[in-house]
């Protein structure tokens, strides 16, 4: 019994005491950004603004979890913006010029995003290529590879269309969840875009913390030269968590070329840098070791409802950057305080 | 003592520029601790690094249990039980206790790819508690002291049922009382069969601990001895056996002069605890000890780079404050790190350039603009007076020997008109006929009035050129000793004579502070 | 074996490539390439190296209103016989590479230079020198902003961009609140549609409020959260115009996220297949169109004729017009689109 309580007590000490506190601190701020634009402008805190900033969430949302992966491994993954447009561009190819069949399509899209991760990983873990260099190397690649597919259709770079496919569109912006929430709240049309970005987190979340993948993640973070000591294969989990990372740009891309109902090859370059604010933002280390799933996902959503908050505030876009640079600053800033103090 | 666990022998392996073994060889019997001693760089730890799959041997055989075995990775090692415990831990401080030891070789749950969390934990608990040790396996790493961490790479390395357990300087950052702790679960791993490997410099602890002793020197094998029948004395001698370069020593003679500096009650931390010494004018003053003994540190103090915590600097008499290495160079003093390129040059620069860069201010004219001739004259003037062999002051000092960028960094320190200079290791990675003028420049120094301190860990070097040689360990002065009555044999005693009087908070703070 | 990895990865990435355009292209890239042989072996046929060489130096390359421009281009250099390159830089932000590819264009000693400044000032050194060494200078689109240019072909923002705002005012019935989407704050286009559009209401239309004027970057889907942020902070929002391709399909698709079709009126600008199915269901009022291919065509004319010693235009207005889904399947408008 003794040993049973102690198994209990310890991870909630140990919680407490490490990673919880920027957890904690990073979703009092999105409660307090939240409140204060509440009572700044009625439009704030209505169901379809809401609504909106879920949305506005659900692609850098899901960057931003590869991009966690990654950084736990003390990596970092700059081409995960150019990989999410060639991965909608491919699904745009398959499913509206070659006329596959949309899961086909999907499944090809994620796909792209997972192989540019793993050939990402193989450089950098292989031919021992700074992570820095690789994926900006990857970034500008698969940024060429999408506008040189965008052009198959007409011979001129071209967003590819899906308005053949209207299931396309649906699926991340229709709702399944409406006609259950429907006797409740009926308003609430929540899209699917929402609840993939939040699926994809519960996943991402159990592979971190549950799987070997995730064990791995942290340990080579922590110290990889240890961990190759104790006999675990670095080489090959370092892939792994790139072409993890890519996978889930790979369904960013999907979900961005089902938004806006098409592939638009000259997007993405920028996305990169908001998955990583979003990742530091919620408490990930740069160095590595640690990193959490739900800080990301707050991060983000300190990203977009602040973005949101002062568009709505119609406070002058300029100072929305300054805000949001501010904001990682600081959330790094209390990171290295925290470190200091332990 | 048991049966003959492991047979190591003419084992031969090179790095670079290095012959590090050179038909060593070693022996381990089932429940017994065997010691490994030799000075730093004698090729204890390479030895033990081949072991345990870290490096590959260039030659010789490896027989465990009676066969023969290629080790070709550290996992490799941990399939035939033989796992290393490195000096510097190898823990991953974001894991619980639990998924450390585990890690590699999870349990996993039905599903194959998830990890069965309980299980490591319940697993975990049962090897802390035959090893009775207090101790919750889903702690973070980080939030254990040096010596519990060591108790659980010890764990660890049990879980791989290991017969064979190396355990590299495994008391250096441990109190007296941790220590205990460890004999008892050595004693308690010997009495169960395993054979284990001790590398120590602490010869006193080897006497308590080990039943034998092997004695390594410059990568050979020296000898094999019971430790219940041989004097330290007699393991120190064999340690040092005779000087590799004996040649009568180059001190020359001199009278005593006026105290340049003088250091009293110096401390940092544990690194560096109540040193006072004196340095005199023209003087060459050794600084002896093994490798963490607080030397660097002290030069690094003296020098600015690191603040200390209390301690009084007298440069010429008069009392200073030095707060940076800008303070150090304005009171005259220069030091050259023991790793130049990180240092002490910048490597991609001309010698011209870093013979300037402590000094840059005297080359800046009125409108702050450099005075490149008068770079250049100084620059030459110093190529030729050090005999600093380069095509020309415009040379990077990239592609100069390791000879030649140390006599630059010497002509940096001599151009912004030190008086002590603090050489750190100024032979290290210098072939032996540049040893020689590098020892010749540092005479001359000398008789010209410059005041020296020179950090060695080569006694003979020390030996040869001090005129005086303080000697410490683990933060302490322990002794000082004239050129006429060192030997190599009473420097040794003295750098590994621990204090038996310090105080276990004291220490166990250490500990913690190393963890950060 | 360093060798051999880098290899083995080329060699995947080749493979990817190559596998994805086979899959996919099979049924699409045949009439491109088609179309592309076709441009291509008319110059191939006669002597290359004999052609007068124009660079044309635009302000993007990506965007489609840019390909369009490219489109016009090539066929004036198929019809006069003269080679063009088409190229431009990513962004319109990246001032430092256009005049990089100005600098090379000059050492290649062209016949000519058609160029569309992003920065005219940061230019004109380049452009003294081109005028010096006897290179004719053809402005197009924003054109350069001095006397050098032998001749511009653009478009007048300004101009259309008080077209828009005319017709939004006509849409909305005189008076109300709307809200402005730009691509950015900076390049002369997004001033010029900015101020030609909100002078014009201030000017004319006392009774019009524009509550909100916002920069998207021409990023769809950025522009898109922007302008449901703006309409849900203004629930009374009457009318949104978008300035450019990106930020119009971005007003466009919050509006339709937000189920506002019909109550918002969306006047975009340039064309696409998105604002071009949109005008025709209705979901977007209509839109201002340049002559992108116009544009191209009619810049590279002009070098030509400029080689040639010929009388040229001084500044040749290529036209905007406002298209609706009464007249975008008439001749005149239809031309003038992109899919």
């Amino acid at each position: 019994m003794a040993t049973a309580e102690k198994v209990f007590s310890a991870p909630r000490q140990t919680i407490l005491r490490s990673n919880a506190a920027q957890k904690l601190l990073a979703f009092a701020a999105l409660i307090v950004i939240f409140v204060v634009f509440s009572f700044l402008s009625p439009f704030f805190a209505t169901t379809e603004n809401i609504v909106g900033i879920l949305l506005a969430t659900a692609v850098n949302g899901v960057l931003a979890l590869g991009v966690t992966f990654v950084i736990v491994t003390a990596g970092i993954d700059l081409s995960v913006g150019t990989v999410m447009t060639l991965s909608a561009v491919m699904t745009g190819l398959t499913v509206s010029l070659a006329g596959w069949p949309v899961p086909l399509g999907i499944l090809i899209g994620v796909l792209t995003g997972s192989v540019a991760g793993l050939i990402n990983g193989l450089i950098i873990s292989r031919m021992r290529v700074p992570p820095f260099i690789a994926t900006l190397g990857m970034m500008m690649v698969a940024r060429g590879l999408a506008l040189v597919l965008s052009t198959l259709e007409t011979g001129t770079i071209k967003p590819i269309y899906f308005n053949d496919v209207p299931l396309f569109r649906q699926l991340m912006m229709g709702s399944v969840l409406s006609p259950l929430l429907a006797p409740v709240a009926p308003d609430f049309n929540l899209p699917n875009a929402v609840l993939i970005l939040f699926v994809a987190a519960l996943v991402a979340a159990f592979v971190l913390a549950k799987t070997v993948l995730g064990r791995y993640t942290v340990a080579i973070g922590s110290n990889e030269e240890a961990t190759r000591l104790s006999g675990v294969g670095v080489a090959g989990w370092k892939t792994a968590v790139y072409a993890l990372g890519g996978t889930f740009s790979g369904l960013a891309g999907v979900m961005i070329a089902s938004r806006l109902n098409s592939a638009q090859p000259a997007l993405g370059v920028g996305y990169e840098l908001d998955a990583i604010a979003a990742v530091v933002i919620g408490g990930t280390s740069l160095s590595g070791g640690q990193g959490t799933i739900l800080g990301t996902i707050i991060g983000a959503f300190i990203i977009s409802t602040l973005t949101n908050g002062l568009r709505i505030m119609n406070v002058p876009q300029e100072w929305q950057f300054v805000v949001t640079g501010l904001i990682v600053i600081l959330a790094v800033y209390l990171d290295i305080l925290r470190r200091r103090r332990s | 003592m048991g049966d003959l666990l492991l047979k190591m022998a003419g084992i031969e392996k090179s790095f670079p520029g290095v012959h590090a073994l050179n038909q060593a060889q070693f022996e381990l019997r089932a429940g017994e601790v065997h010691a490994l001693v030799g000075e730093n760089g004698a090729g204890k730890s390479t030895l033990m690094k081949i072991l345990s799959g870290i490096y590959s041997k260039d030659a010789g055989s490896v027989r465990y249990q009676g066969k023969e075995v290629e080790i070709s990775s550290p996992r490799a090692a941990q399939h035939l039980g033989i796992s290393m415990i490195h000096q510097e831990l190898n823990l991953m401080n974001h894991l619980t206790l639990a998924q450390n030891v585990f890690v590699g070789r999870e349990p996993r749950q039905p599903l194959r790819f998830m990890l069965d969390e309980a299980k490591i934990n319940a697993q975990t608990q049962a090897l802390f508690d035959s090893m009775h040790l207090r101790l919750d396996p889903r702690t973070l790493a980080a939030e254990l002291t040096v010596a519990k961490q060591q108790m659980v790479e010890i764990a660890k390395a049990l879980s791989f049922n290991s017969q064979v357990l190396i355990m590299d300087e495994p008391t250096a950052a441990l109190t007296e009382s941790e220590i205990e702790e460890l004999f008892r679960i050595i004693r308690q791993l010997r009495s169960k069969g395993v054979g284990i490997v001790y590398i120590s410099h602490r010869l006193e602890e080897l006497k308590q601990i080990s039943d034998r002793i092997t004695v390594m020197r410059d990568g050979h094998y020296v000898d094999t001895v019971d430790a219940k029948k041989v004097t330290i004395d007699q393991i120190i001698g064999m340690m040092v056996g005779r000087a590799i370069y004996e040649s009568s020593p180059e001190v020359p003679e001199r009278p005593d002069q006026a105290v340049v500096l003088a250091v009293r009650g110096l401390n940092r931390g544990t690194a560096i605890r109540d040193v006072s010494f004196v340095l005199k004018k023209g003087e060459i003053l050794g600084f002896a000890g093994l490798m963490g003994a607080g030397r660097t540190e002290v030069a690094r103090a003296i020098f600015g780079a690191d603040p200390i915590d209390s301690g009084e600097i007298f440069v010429k008499g008069r009392r200073t404050a030095i707060q940076s290495p800008r303070d150090a160079v304005r009171h005259g003093i220069g030091y050259l790190s023991e790793d130049r390129k990180r240092y002490g040059l910048a490597v991609g620069l001309s010698v011209e350039a870093n013979i300037a860069l402590a000094s840059f201010e005297q080359f800046v004219g009125s409108l702050g603009v450099v005075d490149d001739s008068k770079v250049r004259s100084i620059a030459s003037r110093y190529v030729d007076l050090l005999s600093i062999k380069t095509p020309g002051i415009q040379q990077m000092v990239r592609n100069l020997s390791g000879g030649n960028q140390q006599k630059v960094v010497i002509g940096k320190w001599l151009t912004a008109d030190t008086e002590i200079l603090i050489f750190d290791e100024p032979t290290r990675g210098i072939d032996v006929g540049a040893k020689s003028e590098i020892y010749r420049l540092l005479n001359e120094l000398a008789h010209a009035g410059k005041s020296i301190i020179m950090i060695s860990s080569e006694l003979p070097e020390i030996l040869r050129m001090s005129h005086r040689i303080v000697v410490m360990c683990e933060g302490r002065i322990t002794g000082e000793l004239s050129a006429a009555e060192a030997t190599q044999e009473k420097i040794m005693r003295l750098a590994t004579q621990r204090s038996g009087m310090v105080a276990v908070t004291e220490n166990s703070f250490a500990a913690k502070a190393k963890v950060r | 074996m360093k060798n051999y990895r880098i290899v083995m990865v080329l060699l995947g990435l080749l493979l990817i490539g190559s596998l994805v355009s086979a899959c996919v292209a099979a049924p699409a890239a045949a009439p491109a390439a088609e179309e592309a042989a076709a441009t291509e072996a008319a110059p191939a046929e006669e002597a290359a190296a004999a052609k007068p060489y124009i660079p044309v130096i635009s302000k993007g390359f990506q965007h489609q209103f840019w390909q369009a421009v490219k489109l016009g281009s090539d066929q004036a250099a198929a019809d006069y016989n003269v080679d063009i390159t088409f190229e431009g830089p990513a962004t319109e932000s990246e001032v430092d590479k256009q005049i990089e590819m100005l600098e090379a264009a000059l050492a290649k000693n062209p016949a000519a230079i058609c160029f569309a400044a992003l920065d005219t000032q940061a230019a004109i050194p380049l452009l003294e020198e081109a005028n010096s060494r006897g290179i004719p200078v053809v402005g197009f689109d924003s054109g350069v902003d001095s006397d050098i240019p032998v001749a511009t072909a653009a478009t007048d923002n300004l101009a259309a961009a008080a077209l828009a705002a005319d017709k939004m005012a006509e849409l909305i019935g005189g008076a109300g609140q709307i809200a402005v989407l730009v691509h950015d704050q900076t390049s002369r286009t997004g001033i010029d549609r900015r101020d030609g559009f909100t002078n014009r209401i201030a000017e004319a239309y006392p009774d019009i409020e524009i509550v909100n004027v916002d920069y998207g970057a021409g990023d769809h889907l950025k522009s898109t959260d922007l302008a449901k942020a703006v309409i849900q902070a203004n629930p009374d929002l009457k009318g949104y115009f978008g300035a450019n391709e990106g930020s119009a399909i971005g007003v466009l698709n919050a509006v339709t996220e937000l189920g506002k079709v019909g109550e918002i009126v969306v006047i975009g600008y340039d064309s696409g297949q998105q604002q071009m199915d949109a005008v025709r269901s209705g979901a977007m009022a209509g839109a201002i169109t340049q002559n992108p291919i116009g544009i191209g065509y009619k810049c590279v004319e002009a070098a030509v004729k400029a080689i040639n010693g010929e009388e040229v235009e001084k500044v040749i207005d290529t036209g905007f017009f406002w298209y609706d889904a009464t007249n975008m399947d008439s001749e005149e408008i239809a031309a003038l689109l992109y899919q």
